[in-house]
């Protein structure tokens, strides 16, 4: 028997409250890695964006087009190395109106110059660039629908109706998938030119946004901003920012959320510490008579308070390490492989950070330390005397 | 050579809520080595109080303890938890054993403060818990064990630090006359056979019969030492 094995033993005594308690740190770290998850897939999206993508759109809104014709002139721009263009297209399959995935309509030579970190994973390229009604769609998507290279896809768009049948049809020629954290897996890309040639004549010649690659990654940003003067004595001017910029201030409109996401995990490690803390305290309390034989026996008030610390950090350790078992199999299998299946736009990439996970189980260790300064500093304060004539 | 305990002029006094209660007035006591002593007194009489000053658990409001030639009295709490874990065994009338350990590891609980490594400890505490005739209930937990067993292993845990003076509030309170007996008998072998100074507080006077001397404290005094007519008891 050693000192550590005393102050272990403690928590073998009520084995139910120690269970539930280490239930409830277990659960709170689960619930903390969740939120910090959703914090980190959010964010990440501008923390691992492009370096040298400059995304070009109408300066009033992203829901207006810019003619065509901008896409020449952002590419004869000395410091742009290549630029492509795409149209949301607002896809949705028939029958499967539920489902939500992106759609756009691109140009299929420069589109994956531009987005390089996309690679086939069936077809290829060069077959769809010479279907004219071809498709790429995303591994998660493609696994989805069950949709496999030669299949038939047709798609319903309120945006863009086709005049002929209301619906497109395409040929699926190629499969992606990428490794990149900030690309969704579940996009749907078509020419740009069939949705031009079907679409109604207002709407012709007209791209959503161009998206433009920089030869030094270093001036994206001035870019950018010769981008926009180029277009400032036309009719419809265009606003530049660079990837992650742009995916910044997109996320600006959620700030709020991200803010409130962030004080809720801050206030879930709070209550874990005073569910534990309680605990402890309980456990201090009805123990006060062997505190004090233990005291009599020669004891220091430092060792009470040992064993009380001890026993917490044990138990917020148990937790922290139970909660990050059930964290992986939770947030990132369940939960994460949901996300990124349905709502892989907004969550590409829906995974613990390692740096969180280990702070979970420090941050228990941290907290349980915490919870048990009081009822150990009143475990050590107890005068042997009065803690003696308790008994009985 | 002196009496291993002494007290003199003892004075304390409990505050509470602004009232100061004094239990003990001047009190002068000397316990010779080897002596086994009941101390008997009304409920409230302060024998707790007097049993915990000798022990080292609480301070007198004056005078002086000495035991065994140090000043009790004047150590620091450190000091005294070191010294209280050397030199004195604890028996509680409700034994106090920490139910999470089996006997034999309550018995070795005191060792954990000495620098005894953990086989020489386990082993000291096998030969205490013998002494106390309990070597089949070694690795029982204290809710496995009948009351007077219980008792027997915190008397195991009182002497496996081979200390000078054992003290015992009411060791029997709480126990039947025949596992009264027993433990009483036990004492009595402590203090003959392995001579340990042995104080104990009792309501019993079938129990204070079984110590070579009885003193009964009144009223905050040592109103009578009886060497008493019942010697013959003790022999
Ligand atoms: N910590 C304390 N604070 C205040 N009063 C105390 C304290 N300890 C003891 N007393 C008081 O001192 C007096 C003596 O108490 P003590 O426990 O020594 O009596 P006792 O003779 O052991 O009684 P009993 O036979 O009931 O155990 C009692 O009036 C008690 O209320
Ligand atoms: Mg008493």
């Amino acid at each position: 028997m050693t000192f550590a094995s005393l102050a272990a033993r403690n928590l073998l005594r009520n084995k139910v409250r120690t269970l539930l308690t280490i239930l409830g740190v277990a659960v709170a770290v689960v619930t903390f890695l969740l939120l910090r998850t959703v914090i980190s897939a959010w964010t990440g999206a501008a923390e691992f964006a492009a370096k040298d993508r400059v995304v070009s759109r109408h300066k009033v809104t992203f829901i207006m087009s810019l003619p065509k014709r901008y896409v020449d002139t952002i590419r004869s721009q000395p410091d742009v190395k290549q630029a492509t263009y795409a149209n949301w297209f607002g896809g949705r399959s028939p029958g499967n109106e539920r489902e939500f995935f992106a759609t756009l309509a691109v140009e299929p030579k420069t589109y994956f110059e531009v987005y390089d970190e996309l690679t086939f994973t069936e077809g290829s390229l060069a077959a769809f660039v010479e279907d004219k009604s071809g498709a790429v769609v995303g591994d998660v998507l493609a696994r989805k629908f069950g949709w496999k290279l030669g299949d038939q896809v047709v798609l319903e768009s309120g945006i863009f109706p086709n005049p002929v049948d209301r619906t497109w049809s395409f040929t699926v020629r190629g499969i992606y998938t990428t490794t990149s954290r900030t690309a969704d897996r579940s996009t749907f890309f078509f020419h740009w030119s069939y949705l031009n040639d079907g679409a109604p004549q207002i709407v012709r010649d007209e791209v959503g946004w161009v998206v433009s690659r920089t030869k030094d990654p270093s001036r994206t940003a001035d870019v950018g901003v010769a981008i926009d003067r180029t277009f400032d004595s036309e009719d419809t001017q265009t606003l530049s920012q660079d990837e992650a910029s742009f995916n910044t201030s997109f996320l600006a409109g959620f700030s709020v959320i991200l803010s409130a996401i962030d004080l809720v995990s801050g206030v879930i490690l709070l209550i874990m510490m005073l569910v534990l803390g309680n605990t402890i305290a309980m456990g201090v309390r009805e123990r006060t008579s062997e505190y004090g034989a233990m005291r009599a026996i020669g004891f220091l008030p430092k060792h009470i308070a040992g064993f009380v610390v001890i026993e917490a950090m044990v138990l917020s350790a148990l937790g922290g390490v139970v909660g990050l078992g059930l964290s992986v199999p939770i947030v990132e299998k369940g939960l994460g492989g949901w996300l990124e299946q349905n709502m892989g736009g907004m969550f590409p990439f829906f995974r613990i950070p390692p740096v969180m996970a280990v702070a979970a189980v420090f941050l228990s260790l941290a907290l349980g330390l915490l919870a048990s300064a009081l009822p150990a500093w009143q475990a050590s304060k107890i005068r042997v005397t009065e803690a003696l004539r308790r008994v009985v | 050579m002196t009496a291993l305990i002494e007290l003199r002029q003892i004075v304390k006094e409990f505050t509470r809520g602004g009232e100061t209660l004094r239990v003990l007035e001047n009190l002068d006591l000397d316990v010779e080595r080897g002596s086994f002593e009941a101390l008997m007194g009304p409920s409230g009489s302060g024998k707790s109080t007097l049993l915990n000053l000798m022990a080292g658990l609480d301070r007198p409001t004056g005078g002086s303890i000495a035991v065994d030639g140090k000043r009790v009295d004047r150590m620091s709490e450190g000091e005294l938890a070191y010294w209280r874990a050397n030199s004195v065994g604890f028996v509680f009338q409700s034994y106090n054993l920490l139910p999470v350990l089996t006997a034999v590891e309550n018995v070795e609980l005191p060792l954990l403060l000495s620098p005894v490594h953990a086989t020489e400890r386990r082993k000291r505490a096998e030969v205490a818990l013998k002494v106390v005739g309990l070597t089949d209930r070694m690795s029982h937990y204290p809710r496995m064990l009948s009351g007077g067993q219980e008792q027997r292993v915190s008397i195991a845990r009182a002497i496996v630090a081979d200390p000078l003076l054992i003290v015992a509030d009411e060791p029997t309170g709480d126990l039947d006359r025949r596992s009264a007996d027993e433990i009483l008998t036990l004492l009595e072998t402590l203090n003959s056979e392995m001579g340990k100074t042995i104080v104990m507080v009792t309501h019993d006077p079938a129990a204070a019969a079984r110590a070579k001397l009885t003193r009964h404290l009144d009223k905050g005094r040592l109103r009578a030492t009886e060497a008493s007519a019942r010697e013959p008891h003790g022999a």
